[in-house]
């Protein structure tokens, strides 16, 4: 966690030396069989770790990864299987490759990845019980297809494999271990690094709110899919350890259960943990062999004790653990607190340079919002000159929010141009108008719950990483630099909207107005040259009002070009250069905060008028 | 002749398909949340029916109504057991974990208390098929030509018949109307005086009670056992999916696909492939529909 805030004792520095004891297990445990299980707990924790990807920090269930695991076991066994072992009377196998077990593992990751990735795209349309069903289905295809291609597969009966040597070293039984632990940490290694990164935060982002994650410049598709291909590919990479575990691979392994019992182990242990992670694997395998007297019983055992965690430790083992843990020691962060307050005291938090490009910093151009008959918006035009406040303003229901979602993208307008210095918006999504320096915030809060506040922050500076997935993955100088920057910057922009005290706290404890405060420095995390702010007000105090009123007039002194859609007549007019105001969509007024108060149709629109002389025909 | 025989046992598969999804459909309209355990709630209806059916000889309408009763008190176990504590805690995934676990439990309570094994379900219409267009014997009996067994007929007009009754119900009726409304806004028919929760119980009843309906009126044809729902269950959804959740007779036109195109190609193809081609069709369906034939498509609102 602390990024160099304080230098780790001698006893810290020591602790990766725990990460060798397992490797003394076969040494201190004169019993083959206990030894396997251990083996087994590995390769399936990193099944595990692989359902996590998707399920704990995508938040979307998959029920089918049994069938990406299958992938990778498959192509392992069919492309290592001698005909010595599998040749007898019942043998349908035809094709006999014969690869090494490290030339298999490659194309089995890949297949597995490959799957991963057509997988992914139903995942981009579907959600909830209709994704869900997609992954059953993925699953129950794949099975089908191993128990059916006979020719390849050998069908129901299986592949015996030759058991893994090294020379004349047997790296099977026992000694298979020494091969599985150290894959597991490097792909424990990859996954955590991966997930505490801006990738993962991406993935988390996506899960709590795809709109805002898109808002904050990510891209929502090629993210998704990467977490599937991700996923999938560490599943390829398990099931290619599982073929060796037993030498031995038949369909029956891979069934739906198998898949729905791997989600269980993935809640009982805890989501978004590799401790969880290898705490629900150890369950599935551990389990079924501490009811080994009363087996008959084992699932019903099972599905009980899910009942039961679900109704009491809905957030897992881990979870529980941590939270008892929290209460005994509550988390202190002063230590890091105090190396981000001095390393973020003297930043600028509106670094980037001046925008570039010319014009005013929004122009709309006879905008247009039709939703079927309904015409939300019409015939807009709109200007926000540069490093001005513009006051949007008109009685609810009449285009204001609509504007601000054509505007990120969300929509796209039926007629009419819109550009922001100079640059055409039309052709560019919504994360890449993000990019292009047009940030927002959400009238009803659009923030990512479990992540602590600094880090939805960190959310905003997605654009700002350059680093590789590789360098991500493998915590290379450039990913750690970037992460380390970013985390001052974000707290920079924490102090920057008052918001500091709460950095390491959850977004979703924060009360109301700070809320709104974080959505407001999120958004500046951008960058932007042009922040919408969608009725910041909404919802506060007098006084919370007052310290928004002071953010957007250091805002706006800073350069920033913004367009304030608010309901508090107040404080638009104390704070707008200019106001427009919007009735039916239609916009009837615009000029100085003076002249729109004295508006006619203004006063109209709001108030209503006496119907006295004039009868319409 | 061959395929209209294979379009009639078709038809039946997929009318308990769409029976089941049915029972998916109404429990989603109320609570949003799916019941997993739907098949093995069908696999539960095949086996105490046989067991008073067959193994204790009661007549059919009484052991019917007894699995019945069981299909209501099970929904609401069910309900307070695996879904509620789920819907309190605004889980994502709880409820599906919760009712695959209540699905394990049964299907295991069924293997340990009952048997492992297969059983033979005794049609009360008999089980020698009604043969038409086929060749006079000498005793005066018909063979070849097209063969129809009675129970497949009674599944196809009974899950007709559920169905219509359900939706007609839920037009008609007041207590209907207010399932509906639960359906379309829980806090808004709250506020309208609907007894909420009492409707949602009511719809977990009334789903798991049709599926241990299906499990009497599937089981002549397949066997009795204790896995019977598993893999039932995984296509009675893929089958109310198809046609979006939210649509009664959507679900009719996903179970009939499925169940015909099961049968066309485990006759034409492969029988180890016949669950594919719908499965295939159901992902691609999806990737251009992404909440079903008849589902509507959410608008993202901000």
């Amino acid at each position: 966690m602390g990024a160099g805030a304080t230098r780790p004792s001698w006893l810290r520095r020591l602790a990766p030396l725990l990460l060798l004891l397992p490797l003394l297990i076969p040494r201190a445990v004169d019993n083959s069989y206990y030894v396997g299980m251990v083996s087994r707990i590995l390769v399936y924790a990193m099944l595990v770790a692989s359902l996590d990807l998707v399920v704990g920090y995508l938040g979307d269930v998959s029920i089918g990864h049994a069938g990406l695991f299958a992938i990778g076991a498959y192509t392992v066994a069919v492309l290592t299987a001698s005909p010595t072992l599998n040749t007898d009377a019942y043998s349908t196998i035809q094709h006999w490759p014969q690869l090494s077990f490290l030339m298999a593992l490659v194309p089995a990751i890949a297949l597995a990845a490959f799957a991963g990735f057509l997988l992914g795209f139903p995942a981009l349309r579907s959600s909830g019980p209709y994704l869900a069903v997609i992954t059953i289905v993925y699953g129950l295809i794949i099975y089908t297809f191993i128990n059916e291609q006979e020719s390849l597969t050998n069908g129901t009966k299986g592949i015996t494999l030759t058991p893994l040597h090294l020379g004349a070293v047997k790296l099977s039984g026992v000694n298979y271990l020494y091969v599985v632990y150290p894959v597991l940490v490097l792909v424990l290694f990859v996954v955590h690094n991966v997930t505490h990164s801006f990738w993962g935060r991406a993935f988390e982002a996506i899960k709590y709110s795809s709109v805002a994650a898109e808002c904050c410049g990510i891209g929502r598709s090629y993210f998704k899919v990467s977490a599937f291909v991700l996923s999938a590919a560490v599943a390829g990479v398990a099931g290619g350890f599982f073929a060796q575990l037993d030498s031995y691979v038949a369909p029956n392994t891979f069934a739906y259960s198998f898949s729905v019992e791997f989600l269980i182990a993935l809640i009982f242990g805890g989501v978004r943990s590799i401790a969880g992670n290898v705490v629900g694997a150890a369950l599935v395998v551990v389990l079924p062999d501490l009811f080994a007297g009363f087996a008959d019983y084992r699932l019903m055992v099972y599905g009980s004790l899910l009942l039961v965690v679900l109704y009491f430790v809905p957030e897992g083992m881990v979870g529980l653990v941590r939270r008892g843990w929290g209460r005994l020691r509550p988390p202190d962060h002063t230590a890091e607190s105090a190396f981000l307050e001095a390393q973020a005291a003297g930043l600028d938090v509106f670094g980037g340079a001046p925008p570039s490009g010319d014009g005013m910093a929004l122009r709309l151009q006879g905008l247009e919002m039709k939703f079927g008959g309904l015409t939300a918006v019409r015939d807009l035009d709109l200007e926000v000159p540069r490093g001005a406040v513009r006051g949007l303003i008109g009685p609810n229901g009449s285009g204001k929010s609509t504007t601000v979602n054509v505007l990120t993208g969300l929509y796209t307008p039926t007629a009419g141009r819109l550009f922001s210095f100079g640059q055409d918006l039309a052709p560019l999504k919504t994360h890449q108008r993000a990019r292009a320096g047009i940030a927002r915030t959400f009238q009803n809060l659009q923030l990512f719950g479990d992540l602590t506040v600094l880090e939805n922050v960190m959310v905003g500076l997605h654009p700002s990483f350059r680093a590789s997935l590789l360098e991500v993955a493998f915590r290379l100088p450039r990913a750690r630099r970037e992460e380390a920057g970013a985390r001052v910057r974000a707290y920079a922009l924490l102090r920057f909207v008052g918001l500091q005290q709460a950095a390491f706290d959850k977004a979703r404890n924060l009360a109301y107005g700070q809320a709104r405060l974080l959505e407001i420095a999120r958004a500046l995390a951008l960058s932007p040259k042009l922040l919408l702010l969608d009725e910041p007000a909404a919802g506060l105090t007098a006084g919370e009002i007052q310290s928004i009123n002071g953010l957007i007039q250091r805002m706006k002194a800073a350069g920033l070009s913004i367009l304030l859609i608010e309901h508090h007549m107040d404080m638009v007019m104390a704070m707008s250069d200019d106001v427009s105001v919007l009735d039916f969509g239609k916009k009837i007024a615009e000029g100085t905060p003076k002249r729109i108060q004295e508006d006619p149709a203004v006063v109209e629109a709001y108030l209503g008028t006496h119907k006295t002389s004039s009868v319409v025909v | 002749m061959q395929t209209l025989q294979l379009l009639i046992s078709g038809v039946a598969q997929g009318m308990i398909y769409a029976l089941v999804a049915f029972g998916y459909n109404i429990t989603f309209a109320t609570s949003k949340t799916l019941n997993f355990s739907l098949g093995n709630f069908l696999m539960l209806g095949g086996v105490v029916g046989f067991i008073l059916y067959m193994s204790h000889s009661w007549p059919f309408f009484a052991a019917l109504a007894a699995v019945v009763a069981v299909g209501v008190v099970g929904g609401a176990v069910l309900l307070k057991v695996a879904v509620e504590p789920s819907m309190k805690q605004r889980s994502a995934y709880g409820w599906i974990l919760a009712t695959l676990a209540v699905g394990i439990v049964l299907r295991n309570a069924a293997e340990v208390f009952w048997s492992t094994d297969d059983f033979k379900f005794r049609s009360p219409l008999g089980d020698s098929p009604w043969r038409f267009f086929g060749e006079r014997q000498p005793d005066g009996s018909l063979s070849g030509g097209l063969g129809v067994y009675p129970q497949e007929v009674l599944i196809i007009l009974v899950s007709l018949a559920i169905v219509a009754a359900v939706e007609l119900f839920k037009r008609r009726t007041v207590f209907g109307k207010a399932v509906v409304a639960v359906s379309e806004d829980k806090d808004t028919a709250s506020l309208m005086g609907i007894d909420q929760k009492f409707v949602i119980l009511f719809s977990f009843m009334l789903s798991t009670a049709i599926a241990t309906v299906g499990g009497v009126l599937v089981a002549p044809i397949t066997l009795v056992s204790a896995t019977m729902g598993t893999v039932l269950g995984v296509k009675a959804y893929s089958a109310s999916i198809i046609g979006g959740l939210e649509s009664g007779f959507g679900v009719v036109v996903g179970g009939l696909f499925l169940g015909v195109s099961e049968s066309l190609t485990a006759r034409f193809v492969s029988t180890g492939y016949k669950d594919v081609p719908g499965f295939v069709v159901l992902v691609l369906l999806l990737l251009f529909k992404p909440s079903g034939l008849f589902g509507r498509a959410a608008i993202r609102k901000v």
